[in-house]
């Protein structure tokens, strides 16, 4: 096991010195260093929960997060990076210089720039510039911190998804919620601690790994919920079991794996019996966290979701319903902005499905206290290019430059950080990694971003990975 | 005094940031401090210190950790990161005089610079820098001065030396020990102050032997019988011959190898579209279970194609390389994805076969192992010259059935000779005749394409003029391309569709089958002087040289359009309907060939020089879903045009043509009846035989497809990659081997196959290592080195390292068999103990890493279904084919949970009883119950499990509606085969899943819930048949003893045992 482990850090140090450790056991000191460096896990000599709560290493800003992430990759120049400058350059070619060594997905990078295609106000107290397509977010903007300048290493989705949310565009490594219960572990009792729901046209387009586990303990992956239906795979009892006849049967289990435990003496039968009984605590209290009728008429009105319905706004107020029963980590997928063509049309659909949800999130996160301790972070795994394609009503892939906005536990409320060129095509100012993001909500949550990490392959292997990270201080409170 | 700044000089402003960032991958070392404090105090500071002090410091199990953990990171074999010029992995590089000092001045700790260094107390020279997080305790400090002390010798770390036999300890002549695996065990537990376990119950022996050969639990007659023997031993042994020569052998440890070779049935990524790989998964499986010598395993898999006389099976091994994700999202550069599979490969054959990370090299040199940048290159260079191939493959019976069509043709051939004895001149007139034609002239056209109307694909410019399509593959599209008039007069267009290897069974399409349909070939022209000005220019004729006869669209096409869509001849292509098209598709054996038409222009074009020719591929014969392998798109194309008048298609298959030019005496048997064939087609009088011949080919079997590798004739030159990015290449590398494993022999070639010799190479110092390993990893929970993948310098240390090395050699010289390492570790002692650990064993050892008790371990994901459905007598023990869609929730399979929808088309029930191996593997979307239980999704190599413990298992095995099924299936053996009596049936059930009787305990608390349970359903016969899931109109008459309400109390029963812990351990 491994006793430096963070998972381990509540077990007493007596428990650990073990008397082959002091011995000449034919494993020097170094090697004992390493041994117990070994990501390993839990096993019979560690039957502490892998998901109990665990301090994090400094006081936390934010207790969980929850992800919008608008999959597909939005249109920032639609939505959030005003360029009065590339409404003027429309139809002609973009500098050459600006192309060196830009690859792009679908389009011959010398293609002609497209101007914006919806209008810009400013909002609020911050004045912060929004685009017509959010008028409800415009409602709720001086709660939020809008960041102008992130760029990315990837441009087809699939890559650019994984290394949103593992830091890597390989897969194999684990995502950030991942990451998040690893460090911190969960304080929901009766349900999973990292939940992810989808809506939209399509799922991710990283699939199941876009929330995986990667090397770490698989008991940290993000557990899909269906909007509905059962929410969890298998949360039903089968036709002809009861909830009664299920407490017996688990009941008869458990007894007969206790005469066992008696027997063998082996800790992992003890975890079973436990997860037996989480297992029947889930199939209550998932449906109940499922069932919105006992929502108000206007709280239900204020997120436009509707009981029973399979929608980003259901998932929104779920969201808050998970955070609510201690929830560590949700993400909802919202994947739909990959506006080759149809840009306008679709930008307009989407911000209708999108907006009045995401917005209704903060205000009620806020008028219930609980928008203190949750990071809510919205935005997709890459931008769109100033230049058009197919014709006059569509953008390509870009990663040079785009647009997220964060809010909540720890964001300093209320601002706009980062600028792009004129034409929108780099960050310029304030330039943010994907990897910046990833150091600074680790950050928020109370854990430094060079200290979570897991050994694996010879390597303490971290989120932020092996290049520098750094938080995105202007916007923390 | 110069050499001390140098070191220092190390930490100025720029050279610390580097130090900070790099270093800090290694935080958590910060823990182990607070950690080493607790035991400082207890241990070192006690009376065993002094003990402690007085054993000599070992290099290789002391020292080099110390350094590995602490130095290499910035001292090590990375010279990018190397500072102040020094390197501690190198002993030279340690002695080496530094201007009157040197980092280890041997037998002289207070002249050496490293001791000077770990102990200064200012910060800014202190090592490590403190801005690491790292730093080692002054006992760690005291380690590394004894070691200089001592001589500061460097050793060759352990798993770098070829193993050696070692001489058996004293131990081998206890009673206790069976074969030399105990006697190492047993030295070891000495030397802990342990002793081993009693020889495990018979039963629990039985089914742990049964678990790890084969998978699956005994049957109940097997254990009776082997229970029955009064020879426990001679039992033992005949258990564990037929367990080996199982046929279900290769199932369970093919699973096994499936994870390092990231098997699975679909590409990943966005799209994850279906593949056909299953051939693969069959011969890993027929692999082991024929015991191919270890040796050979590797190296069909890497170079099975290379060996004289490659048929299929060698070609379809291959496939482990080509097991890596293919990224097909519109707009990808398929040269990049194609260096990600090959760093897949990279991996894999690290993992998998030399236990090293040699991954870490893809973007800097190793900052731990001696692996430089460019020896990753080196290796990498190997495997580069691949095309990304399917083969066409056939199963034994499709095999058979090629066979015969071949000699039936054959047959008639021979006959056609026989009955002209003058064949031969009148063959040879034809070719001279046929030489004679003067074909005409073809310009290929060099085509710019329009970006949005190629919908994400990739035209790929060939050498020969040609466009390779690569990456997404759309279905409903109309790519066009405008190239500029290289003659004056333009008579006529050639349209080729050319074979690749990188297409589906080498094309020349991008279908499933390798085919492709032509909706329409249009072309427009525009005057150089007013390049807008498209005139839509109109065909005359069109032929071409293969020409199938009008079939409807096969379902897989459908467009959901609902119209009636078909392919045929040529004409289609210029019928202006957009509902035919020009079909590839002459039936299998016959279809993946180029094939050419030709477009006769009703009006040449005249003073055509410099104008602009847009030529569209209308190509609307694919289906709806382009997520999904829908597309019949062409594959590989050539356009070109011609001012020759009344241009028509070549009947004649170009490379019989090629044929012409050699003269009748120099010719091949091969290349004569190429000749015959192409021959025969042209005399009228062979009517009748063609007929017939034509008839034979509709016979052939179509086969399947199988993705494998195929060497290049062209080599591709490999570049040293800086950072590991395909756009940034460095010098050119020639193949080769890392100068810290084993040379290459004299006479090795530059080939994969070379490559693949060299991996195992008896002197390989990790190969043999690393598999008996995971062998005993398997067997034991945990390995003997307890990193698989890594046996370098940061890996675990083994825990017996002897007796790694002994089974490595003993897996060597007894021919690489890995059944013989099966059958020593089964017969040990050592495998045979009882897993109860007692309390203090489990104090003293709780990981078992001195294995002073048997293992005690869940199955594997494959294993907790295959238990459940032997258990319940659902099993299908059928072996290999194509994988299978056991039922799953739909909607996963639907977006918004999977990016586009796929098929999941279950069939029957058959299939869903097969065993997990054969469960269909979605990469994007897991299969539920497989990925619930730790299975790994094959995005990468897997060569160590995780196990977890979670509630969702629990809902798996309580509410799953198989494991429901295998609850009522239980329930049902059991009334219907174990009499009425209760205790009868308990001990029936209990024995097919436990395979022991119950316990008069558990008899108790089971029997209690039934007759509840009875009670209960007899009142509400409608709640038992739904638990019996019998709809109303079904309900069977029951045999006269035999209740609803009981059944439906025993499938309780059932579905309560097979959740028990036990059901799913091996023990």
């Amino acid at each position: 096991m491994n006793c430096h482990d963070p998972l381990y850090r509540t077990v007493p140090p007596h428990a650990l010195a073990r008397r082959w450790f002091v011995r000449d056991c034919g494993i020097g000191l170094g090697a004992i260093a390493l041994a117990d460096l070994m990501g390993r896990q839990a096993s019979a000599s560690a039957p502490a929960d892998p998901l109990a709560p665990r301090p994090a290493h400094f006081p936390a800003k934010a207790k969980h997060v929850i992800v919008l992430f608008m999959a597909g990759a939005p249109s920032q120049l639609e939505l959030f990076d005003n360029k009065p400058q590339l409404a003027k350059f429309d139809g002609t070619l973009p500098p050459p210089e600006l192309l060196e060594g830009y690859r792009a997905a679908f389009i011959n990078p010398s293609s002609k720039l497209l101007g914006p295609k919806f209008k810009f106000a400013r909002h609020g107290a911050s004045g912060a510039e929004l685009s017509e397509l959010l008028p409800e977010l415009a409602k709720v903007v001086d709660d939020i911190a809008i960041v102008r300048s992130l760029h990315t290493d990837a441009f087809n989705h699939a890559p650019a998804q994984i290394l949103m949310n593992t830091g890597n565009m390989v897969f194999g490594r684990p995502s950030m919620g991942a990451w998040a219960l690893y460090g911190l572990g969960s304080e929901a009792k009766d349900l999973p601690g990292f939940v992810v729901f989808s809506s939209g046209k399509k799922g991710p387009s990283g699939g199941n790994a876009c929330w995986g586990s990667g090397f770490l303990p698989t008991v940290y992956q993000g557990v899909q919920f269906r909007s509905g239906g059962d929410p969890v795979l298998y949360l039903s009892n089968p036709e002809g079991i009861d909830p009664g006849l299920q407490r017996r049967s688990l009941d008869a289990i458990n007894q007969i794996n206790r005469l066992h435990f008696e027997a063998k003496r082996d800790q992992e039968i003890e975890t079973r019996i436990n997860a037996f009984e989480m297992a029947f605590r889930m199939q209550t209290a998932a449906p109940e966290l499922m069932d919105l009728t006992g929502e108000t008429a206007e709280t239900l009105a204020m997120y436009g979701a509707e009981p029973g319905k399979a929608s980003f706004a259901n998932n929104c107020l779920l969201a808050r319903r998970l955070v609510e029963r201690g929830v560590r980590f949700v993400q909802l997928y919202h994947e739909a902005w990959d506006q080759h063509g149809n840009l306008v049309a679709d930008l307009k659909k989407n911000c209708q499905d999108t907006d009045r949800a995401s917005a209704a999130l903060l205000a009620d996160l806020k008028q219930r206290g609980l928008l203190d301790e949750t990071l809510v972070i919205w935005g997709g795994e890459f931008g769109r290019t100033p230049m058009v394609q197919g014709g006059n009503d569509g953008r390509d892939h870009h990663p040079n430059a785009f647009t997220m906005w964060l809010a909540g536990g720890g964001i300093k409320p209320g601002l706009t950080v980062g600028e792009t060129d004129e034409l929108g095509f780099n960050a310029t100012v304030d330039r943010y990694h994907v990897r910046d993001l990833h150091a600074t909500i680790l950050h928020l949550l109370g854990l430094d971003h060079q200290r979570l990490s897991y050994r694996f392959q010879g390597l303490d292997m971290r989120l932020t990975g092996v290049e520098p990270a750094f938080l995105m201080d202007k916007i923390l409170a | 005094m110069q050499t001390t700044n140098c070191i220092l000089a190390g930490i100025h402003a720029e050279g610390r940031f580097l130090r900070i960032a790099k270093l800090s991958t290694c935080a958590s070392l910060g823990r182990w401090l607070t950690w080493a404090a607790v035991f400082g105090g207890g241990w070192w500071g006690s009376g065993t210190a002094a003990a402690q002090a007085e054993r000599p410091v070992d290099f290789q199990r002391d020292v080099r950790p110390l350094l590995s953990e602490y130095c290499f990171a910035c001292h090590g074999p990375d010279e990018a990161t190397r500072e102040a010029d020094l390197r501690l992995d190198v002993a030279a590089a340690a002695y080496e005089d530094r201007g009157g000092q040197a980092a280890v001045v041997p037998g002289n700790p207070d002249e050496s610079l490293l001791i000077e260094r770990i102990e200064a107390d200012d910060p800014d020279l202190r090592m490590p820098p403190p801005a690491s997080a790292k730093d080692l305790t002054d006992e760690q400090r005291n380690v590394l001065r004894r070691w200089i002390a001592g001589g500061g010798a460097f050793e060759q770390h352990w798993a770098f030396r070829a193993p050696e036999r070692p001489p058996l300890p004293a131990a081998a002549s206890d009673p206790w020990v069976r074969n030399p695996i105990d006697a190492f065990v047993l030295d070891r537990l000495r030397k802990q102050g342990m002793a081993p376990s009693p020889r495990a119950a018979p039963r629990t022996l039985l089914r742990r032997l049964s678990l790890d050969l084969i998978g699956l639990p005994p049957e109940p007659e097997t254990m009776a019988s082997a229970l029955a023997s009064s020879d426990e031993e001679e039992a033992y042994r005949a258990s564990l011959d037929h367990l080996l020569g199982s046929v279900h052998f290769g199932e369970r440890w093919g699973r096994w190898w499936l994870d390092a070779a990231r098997y699975a049935d679909s590409d990943g990524f966005e799209k994850d579209k279906p593949r056909q790989v299953w051939f693969y998964r069959d011969w890993v499986i027929d692999a082991l279970n024929r015991d191919l010598p270890y040796n050979e395993f590797v190296v069909q898999q890497i170079a099975g194609d290379l060996l004289d006389g490659a048929g299929q099976r060698e070609r379809v091994a291959t496939g482990f390389l080509r097991n890596s994700m293919q990224n097909e999202e519109g707009g990808v550069d398929p040269e990049q994805f194609r260096m990600e599979a090959m760093y897949d490969r990279m991996d894999a054959i690290g993992k998998a076969v030399l236990g090293l990370t040699i991954q870490c090299s893809q973007c800097h040199s190793h900052k731990y192992d001696p692996l430089q940048h460019r020896e990753y290159y080196a290796l990498f260079a190997y495997l580069n010259n691949c095309h990304e191939s399917f083969a066409t493959v056939y199963t034994a019976e499709e095999q058979a059935q090629r066979e015969q069509v071949l000699a039936e043709i054959k047959q008639i051939e021979d006959q056609i000779k026989q009955e002209r004895s003058d064949w031969s001149a009148q063959l040879e007139q034809w070719v001279q005749r046929e030489r004679g034609r003067r074909a005409a002239d073809w310009q290929s056209l060099r085509l710019a394409f329009d970006d949005n109307s190629i919908g994400g694909q990739k035209m790929l410019r060939q050498a020969d003029g040609s466009y390779l399509c690569q990456s997404y593959a759309p279905t409903l599209f109309a790519p066009w391309g405008v190239a500029i008039s290289p003659l004056d007069q333009i008579s006529a267009v050639r349209l080729e569709m050319l074979t690749d290897p990188n297409l589906p069974h080498g094309g020349p399409g991008r279908s499933t089958d390798g085919t492709a349909a032509l909706t329409e070939f249009k072309l427009q022209v525009a005057p150089a002087d007013q390049p807008d000005a498209w005139r839509d220019v109109e065909w005359a004729l069109a032929t071409a040289d293969g020409n199938p006869p009008e079939q409807e669209l096969a379902a897989q096409y459908d467009d959901r359009s609902g119209r009636r869509r078909v392919t045929g001849p040529i004409g289609f292509a210029i019928d202006g309907d957009d509902t035919t098209a020009w079909g590839t598709d002459l039936g299998p054996g016959r279809r993946n060939v180029p094939r050419h038409a030709v477009f006769q222009l009703a009006e040449p074009l005249t003073g055509a020089s410099g104008s602009r020719l847009r030529v569209t591929l209308v190509q609307r014969h694919g289906g709806w879903n382009s997520d999904d392998n829908m597309t019949n798109s062409i594959g590989r194309f050539r356009v070109s045009v011609t001012d020759r008048a009344n241009a028509v298609a070549d009947p004649i298959p170009a490379s019989t043509r090629a044929l012409f030019e050699i003269p009748a005496e120099q010719r091949t048997e091969e290349q004569t009846a190429a000749l015959f064939t192409a021959w025969r087609t042209t005399v009228p009088d062979l009517k009748e035989k063609n007929r017939l011949i034509e008839q034979a080919w509709q016979r052939h079997p179509a086969g399947h497809s199988q993705l494998v590798v195929q060497e290049r004739h062209v080599v591709r030159p490999t570049y040293r990659l800086e950072r590991g990015d395909f756009l940034k290449p460095a010098e050119q590398v020639q193949p080769g081997v890392p100068s810290f494993l084993h040379p290459l022999p004299h006479d090795a070639g530059t080939n994969r196959l070379a490559f693949a010799q060299w991996l195992v190479d008896a002197r390989s110092p990790t190969t043999a290592r690393a598999v008996v390993n995971r062998i005993w990893q398997a067997y034991f929970g945990r390995g003997i080195v307890d990193t698989p993948d890594d046996f370098g310098l940061q890996g675990s240390p083994p825990t017996h390292p002897e007796l790694l090395d002994w089974l490595a050699v003993e897996l060597m010289e007894h021919g690489w068999s890995l059944k013989h390492i099966h059958r020593l570790i089964a017969e040990s002692a050592t495998y045979q103990q009882s897993s109860v650990g007692s309390p203090e064993q489990l104090a003293e050892d709780p990981d078992n890493r001195w294995l002073a008790r048997g293992p005690r371990v869940r199955v594997d994901a494959e294993i907790v279904r295959d238990v459940a459905l032997s258990a319940s007598g659902l099993l299908n023990p059928e072996v290999g084919g194509p994988s299978v869609y056991p039922p799953a929730p739909a909607f996963l399979f639907e977006p918004p949970v999977s990016y586009g929808p796929k098929t999941w088309k279950h069939q029957s029930d058959a299939e869903s009883y097969r065993r997990a191996i054969y469960t269909f593997r979605f990469r994007s979307v897991p299969y539920p119950m497989l990925q619930t239980f730790d299975g790994p999704t094959g995005e990468v190599a897997c060569v160590r499990r995780p196990q977890s413990n979670t509630p969702l298992q629990a809902l798996v095995t309580l509410n799953e509606p198989l494991f429901v099924e295998c609850a009522r299936s239980l329930a049902r053996i059991t009334c219907l085969q174990a009499g009425a009596d209760p205790g009868a049936r308990l001990q029936f059930a209990f024995e097919r899943c436990l395979n022991r009787p119950p316990s008069a305990e558990e008899q108790r608390v089971l029997l209690s819930l039934i007759a509840d349970e009875e009670q209960r359903f007899a009142a509400q016969p409608d709640a038992a048949w739904k638990l019996l899931n019998v709809p109303e109109v079904q309900r069977p008459e029951l045999p006269a003893e035999l209740t609803p309400a009981n059944l439906a109390a025993w499938t309780v029963a059932a579905r309560v045992i097979l959740n028990l812990d036990e059901m799913i351990t091996k023990e």
